[in-house]
This record gives structure tokens, C-alpha cells and sequence, in this order.
């Protein structure tokens, strides 16, 4: 189970990870960023599940955050690049 | 219950990669946003409920609802900030017709 979930994640990954490198615009890239530590989390996810062991759980919560938190300030960039 | 837990985790991983398949295949920046932006949401949601299923300690199935409530709540916050960005400063010409720089100008 875990393998073919973590295969699934890694074409996912692969995809994001293509967007992020050749996206012609920024919020292209920002959008390969943000699906990208999506897959991080989901991957962290399934290694707890996988190990039966809650101890990996909080970096989730982290890594999550800091998607959301990257996301905003690449938003506010790309929202007044070039105005002051 | 083993199984319900795993059949969850593949079909979060399985919706994980259709939104990464949709963020390389779609044509302009808001539809891959549309693709990328909630599938993987709800793959977080299904792999944490799944993953509740092999994970027996309370503390780690906290953790793991608290996660999907700030999943749930961020990742739309997220999509709408770098979508109105975009759409205000992103340089990215729609070839359709644009029904919010419409409306803007009325």
C-alpha cells in the first residue's frame, strides 16, 4: 500500500515539480510550489501511516503552514512588484 | 479497519496526482490553479483521514484533524490571493473573454 501511494505521489510530484521549473509566469511557479509541498505533506502523511507511529505528525502542521505562508508573500510580490 | 485506512490513503495519493496531472495540462495559469489548488486538498483531507486509521495514539489523530482544518481553511485563501494577483498585476492575457476586468470597469 504505501508503495503504490508513494508512487502516485512522486508522478504527482514530477508534475508539480515541471510546472515549477518551466511555468512561463510566476503564479505558474508559485502554483507548482504550493502542489508541490502538498505532495511533501501527503508523503510525510503516509510514512506516519505507514510506521504506525504519530512522533513525524507535527512536522506536517509546519509544512503546511509554511505553504500557506509562502504562497501570501509570493501573492503580495507578484501584487506590487514593480510600484514603489 | 486496515483496509479502509489504506483504500483512503490510495485514493488521496490517486487525486494527488490528477491535480498534478491537471497542473501540467491545463492551458492558462487559472485553470491549473483550479487543478492544483483543491485536489490536492482534498487528497490531504482523504490521506488524513485514512492515515487516523493505522495511527492509534489521540495525541497524532489531533494533530492530524488540526491539519485538515488548517488545510481546508488555507489552501482557498491561497488560490484566491495568487489568482487576484495575477489577475491584477500577473501579465497574463486571457484569449477569452475576461468577465472580472469587465465588471472592474463598469
Amino acid at each position: 500500500m504505501t508503495s503504490i501511494a508513494l508512487v502516485l505521489l512522486a508522478i504527482g510530484a514530477v508534475c508539480f515539480l515541471y510546472r515549477l521549473l518551466r511555468g512561463p509566469s510566476l503564479p505558474d511557479r508559485s502554483v507548482g510550489l504550493d502542489g508541490l509541498l502538498s505532495v511533501l505533506v501527503i508523503g510525510i502523511i503516509v510514512f506516519a501511516a505507514h510506521r504506525q507511529n504519530g512522533i513525524t505528525v507535527e512536522t506536517v502542521l509546519v509544512a503546511a503552514l509554511v505553504a500557506f505562508v509562502g504562497t501570501v508573500a509570493i501573492a503580495r510580490f507578484i501584487e506590487y512588484r514593480g510600484d514603489s | 479497519m486496515n483496509v479502509v485506512g489504506d483504500v483512503l490513503i490510495l485514493l488521496g495519493a490517486a487525486l494527488t496526482m490528477i491535480g498534478g496531472i491537471g497542473a501540467v495540462r491545463f492551458p492558462d495559469v487559472y485553470s491549473r490553479m483550479h487543478a492544483a489548488a483543491k485536489a490536492p486538498t482534498l487528497g490531504i483531507v482523504l490521506v488524513a483521514i485514512g492515515a487516523a486509521f493505522h495511527i492509534h495514539t489521540s495525541l497524532a489523530i489531533c494533530t492530524l484533524l488540526l491539519v485538515v482544518v488548517l488545510q481546508l481553511l488555507s489552501a482557498p485563501l491561497g488560490a484566491h490571493a495568487i489568482s487576484r494577483a495575477t489577475h491584477r498585476h500577473g501579465d497574463v492575457d486571457l484569449d477569452d473573454i475576461d468577465d472580472l476586468a469587465r465588471d472592474r470597469s463598469d
